[in-house]
């Protein structure tokens, strides 16, 4: 057992002598036996009783040793943080909620989707949980599925019944799909609920609850000791109004009524209470109360999206076993001013060490006349500078054009935003790219007047195309000045910019954000219009462009704004955040600083997840600077890029390292990659002037 | 209350761009924990730009529905960013609903909140519980209506509003964003109140302080 070479014993000393220590302890112990005991027994993975020998002291004195030493903190035993993150929230949404379990998945590097991780953690649960002869009763969605997928027991005379009737609607996740999955995952006997689950009135109702055979089946439901179920959010974008399952009239005044969640088909207010609605009396499917009578009723859910839906569910009872993952578990905890200290728990950095960034100093130095003025002033430089690319339209200067820009025949190209992003948006005026740009006050949309004279001026009677980044702001104001300008007769599109990653979930890929990847998109559009396309194909090019588009920001100091020359938010000493966008609102994650390949390797990973680039595949690539990092360290980060792409085959068809969409003085870089074909490569070849970008 | 409602607008935005312009700092803060920390520059900048235009001459001699119409295009091009509009839009239909109107009472002013309401609802595509300033408005435009309902005093139906507006917007806190750059924060917009719902109330008891005060 005890290997000699390795070993501190010396077994020749004599045993007659009862002295405590029967070898001499090694000198990097410094003559602490607990340090020696402790070494042994977790580095050299020896038993008490080896130890026992080695140091020549009884076992129960090796016990002893190791004890205390835990308690005078010699030994720190440690769990993964990430895991034992999701033990406490699991613990302490158990306990707050007052459920018989709970289960919380740990954050990972969203390398893999929610719904998965969540599929595997509820089918690995419900299969330890279902016992022969169990009935379990089975809502639909997503994540049941993919609990389908991931549960197998092997149990005997289970039965499964459908908890709502059917649908017409056509997606992999109906009712009737999902039970009969689970019935095969656990080999147990199908019970479909053979009716519609909305039908067109209360008679229709009445008259199917009564047929038999409905009945039937309604009464093994009844049985049912175990339930299955999801929890839909009704915001935007959510399964509720995109599966066409309901009436999208009825879920509107559900939602008037304050409904924000759906249990089993049924519409739930922020504290849990049904709400009464058009659906509730021609719905065929279990009711709230049938489902609190279930014994065990096993929810799984997660996302940051549902986290009011949960809280219905789990503020009304309807829950005693919840599964959910790490990030939505602490959301919904500090959603109820719960806030177990999860994120770092066995590290005692004080609080006011975290909170300690630039605040010591109180105003960010800058070179400023008037804060007030900064854009006016800033706009006079410019316009000065870059006289021979731009010209302000009518005299003003928050509506510039391109010298060589319009002209008749072409579709117009029209960007913009807010300052503070320099060369954003002005950069990426001039031949072969943008027409015109308005211009906003600091990261604030412009306002439609200036815009509707960007597309006055940059129309040349076959349309005009906007392109700006996803912002409520610019969303409005744009669409505004797209109302004006088609009353003037002027046609116009409009794509909106999407490409950072870390904003939103891919489901919700159209909700993400524009940032630095607008760079190639204005590249695209423009070369698109100069080459005559017309307005469809331009704008259908631009989405293109747009869809193969990645960008991923990190941030390592906050930007200030002229205004109040204070940090927008405090970061740690040691903290970055990942996911950063252009306005300096905080990311989506923070985590510790790490070594730069560290932190290319994270965005690079998640890239390479949506990208899913081929060997052989060529990209384009911009390492940008948020305003503060220099040049060097954005080498320092291409370096990395391209290793990653050569180590998948890519190759790199052109790259831009620099200040091409900044945030003020914001320290922090972003990648964007375009995933280039035929069509963009020769696109982004197309000859352009602008004053960010010029290809000959 | 024989004031007529032209001067009465009038002195609404005065009042208001001097209540936000005293918030500016606190609203910025707010804005900082979620956003980009402007919220209070943008709204101040958009209110100042209304009283000024609406201190020149011949302002005293126009409709209270043109009065607002001028002001929501003057905050409009003064302010773009996502307030920009939706600022504007609830004035244009303020204007729309006080159209043919000289003088303010309480049925006219109970419209005035419900269409500054529904008109950022309308541009902002938005609902009650997206942690968004619909949390302070639409429980006040909910007030008006029911104040209205049962024949309720000026003083009484402000007090109401102003009190559904303050809770609306405390409840903020414990949402997660559903709109706007916040959005983005995922859970950590928890626990902070939504600026644009703090700016609400601001608003709104400035107006409060213009009509029950009168």
């Amino acid at each position: 057992m005890v290997d000699q070479n390795t070993s501190p014993r010396k077994t020749t000393g004599t045993k007659g002598d009862a002295v405590e220590v029967a070898a001499p302890m090694p000198l990097r112990f410094g003559d602490d036996p607990y340090v020696w005991a402790c070494w042994l027994y977790y580095e050299d993975g020896r038993t008490q009783s080896d130890i026992a020998q080695i140091m020549g002291i009884s076992r129960a004195t090796v016990n002893t040793y190791l004890a205390d030493a835990r308690d005078r903190g010699i030994v720190n035993i440690s769990l993964e943080p990430e895991r034992l993150g999701s033990l406490l929230l699991a613990k302490e949404l158990k306990r707050h909620f007052g459920l018989n379990d709970c289960l919380v998945v740990p954050s990972d590097d969203g390398a893999r989707p929610l719904i998965d991780r969540l599929g595997a953690a509820g089918g690995q649960a419900l299969s330890r949980m279902i016992r022969s002869g169990d009935t379990l009763a089975v809502a639909w969605g997503r994540t049941v599925m993919a609990i389908a997928e991931h549960t197998s027991a092997s149990v005997q005379d289970v039965t499964v019944v459908q908890a709502t009737g059917g649908t017409r609607a056509n997606f992999a996740y109906t009712p009737e799909h999902c039970a009969a999955a689970l019935a095969r995952a656990v080999k147990g006997r199908l019970v479909n609920i053979t009716a519609p689950a909305l039908v067109n009135s209360r008679q229709a109702r009445d008259i199917i609850m009564q047929e038999p055979l409905v009945e039937d089946q309604f009464e093994v439901l009844q049985q049912a000791n175990k339930a299955l179920f999801g929890i839909a959010s009704l915001r935007p974008n959510s399964t509720i109004h995109t599966s066409g399952f309901f009436e999208s009239v009825a879920i509107q005044e559900y939602l008037s009524k304050n409904a924000v969640g759906v249990v089993a088909g049924r519409f739930l207010d922020g504290q849990g209470t049904p709400v009464k609605g058009p659906l509730d009396e021609r719905t065929i499917g279990i009711d709230l109360d049938t489902l609190k009578a279930i014994d065990m009723r096993i929810a799984v859910a997660g996302g940051y999206d549902k986290v009011p839906a949960i809280l219905a569910a789990l503020r009304g009872g309807y829950v005693t076993i919840l599964i959910t993952d790490a990030a939505t578990g602490s959301a919904i905890l500090s959603a109820e001013d719960v806030r177990p200290n999860v994120t770092r728990p066995l590290r005692t950095r004080s609080q006011d060490e975290v909170a300690q960034p630039l605040r010591t100093r109180n105003f960010v130095k800058k070179f400023l006349n008037d804060a007030d003025e900064v854009v006016e002033e800033m706009l006079e430089g410019l316009i000065e500078a870059h006289s021979s690319h731009l010209s302000p339209i009518n005299g003003s200067q928050r509506a510039l054009m391109a010298r060589n820009g319009p002209r008749p025949g072409k579709v117009g190209l029209v960007i913009g935003g807010g300052s503070g992003h320099e060369p954003c948006f002005f950069g990426y005026v001039g031949q072969g790219l943008a027409d015109a740009v308005a211009v906003g006050n600091v990261f604030s949309s412009p306002p439609p007047g200036p815009i509707l004279e960007c597309a006055r001026a940059a129309s040349g009677g076959e349309g005009v195309l906007f392109v700006y980044g996803n912002y409520a702001g610019d969303v409005m104001n744009f669409e505004m000045a797209a109302e004006m300008a088609q009353v003037e007769g002027i046609k116009v599109r409009t794509v909106l910019t999407t490409d950072d990653i870390a904003s939103s979930s891919l489901e919700d890929r159209e909700g993400r954000r524009g940032v630095a990847g607008n760079f190639f998109i204005f590249k695209i559009a423009g070369a698109a219009c100069d080459r005559g396309l017309n307005l469809y194909e331009c704008e259908a090019m631009t989405r293109h462009a747009n869809d193969r588009t990645f960008t991923m920001g990190v941030a390592l100091e906050s930007c200030s704004l002229p205004q109040t020359r204070r940090p927008s938010f405090d970061i740690g000493p040691d903290d970055i955040e990942i996911g950063m966008g252009i306005h300096g609102e905080r990311g989506v994650i923070r985590q510790e600083l790490a070594p730069a390949d560290a932190i290319v390797d994270r965005i690079m990973d998640q890239i390479f997840v949506e990208m899913k680039p081929a060997k052989g595949d060529s990209v384009a690539v911009l390492v940008n600077s948020f305003g503060g990092t220099p040049l060097m360290e954005l080498y320092i980060i291409y370096r990395r890029v391209r290793q990653r792409l050569a180590a998948r085959g890519v190759r790199i068809e052109a790259n831009w390292i620099g200040h091409y969409c900044t945030s003020l003085d914001m320290v922090g870089a972003s990648i964007s990659i375009m995933h280039l074909d035929n069509q963009l490569t020769e696109l982004l070849r197309h000859p352009c002037d602008g004053v960010a970008i010029n290809i000959a | 209350m024989g004031e007529p409602g032209t001067q009465q607008i009038i002195r609404m935005f005065e009042r208001i761009s001097l209540a936000i312009n005293s918030e500016k700092g606190r609203l910025s803060e707010l804005d900082g924990a979620i956003g980009d920390a402007d919220h209070g520059i943008t709204m101040a900048r958009g209110f100042s730009a209304v009283t000024k235009r609406l201190s020149g001459s011949n302002c005293e001699t126009l409709s209270p529905s043109e009065i607002l119409r001028i002001a929501a295009s003057t905050f409009l091009d003064a302010v773009g960013a996502s307030t920009g509009p939706l600022y504007a839009t609830a004035f244009t239909d303020a204007a729309q609903a006080l159209s043919g109107k000289d003088r303010l009472a309480v049925q006219e002013q109970a419209d005035l909140i419900a269409a500054f309401s529904s008109g950022i609802k309308r541009r902002g595509k938005g609902e009650r519980g997206d942690k968004t300033m619909l949390d302070a408005w639409v429980p006040a435009a909910e007030a008006a209506l029911r104040a209205r309902a049962r024949d309720a005093t000026a003083v009484e139906m402000w007090q109401d509003i102003l009190s559904a507006a303050e809770t609306g917007c405390e409840s903020t806190k414990s949402m997660v964003a559903a709109r706007g750059r916040a959005l983005r924060l995922g859970e950590r917009s928890l626990g902070h109140i939504d600026p644009g719902a703090a700016s609400a109330v601001v608003i709104i008891a400035a107006m409060k302080d213009t009509f029950a005060d009168s």
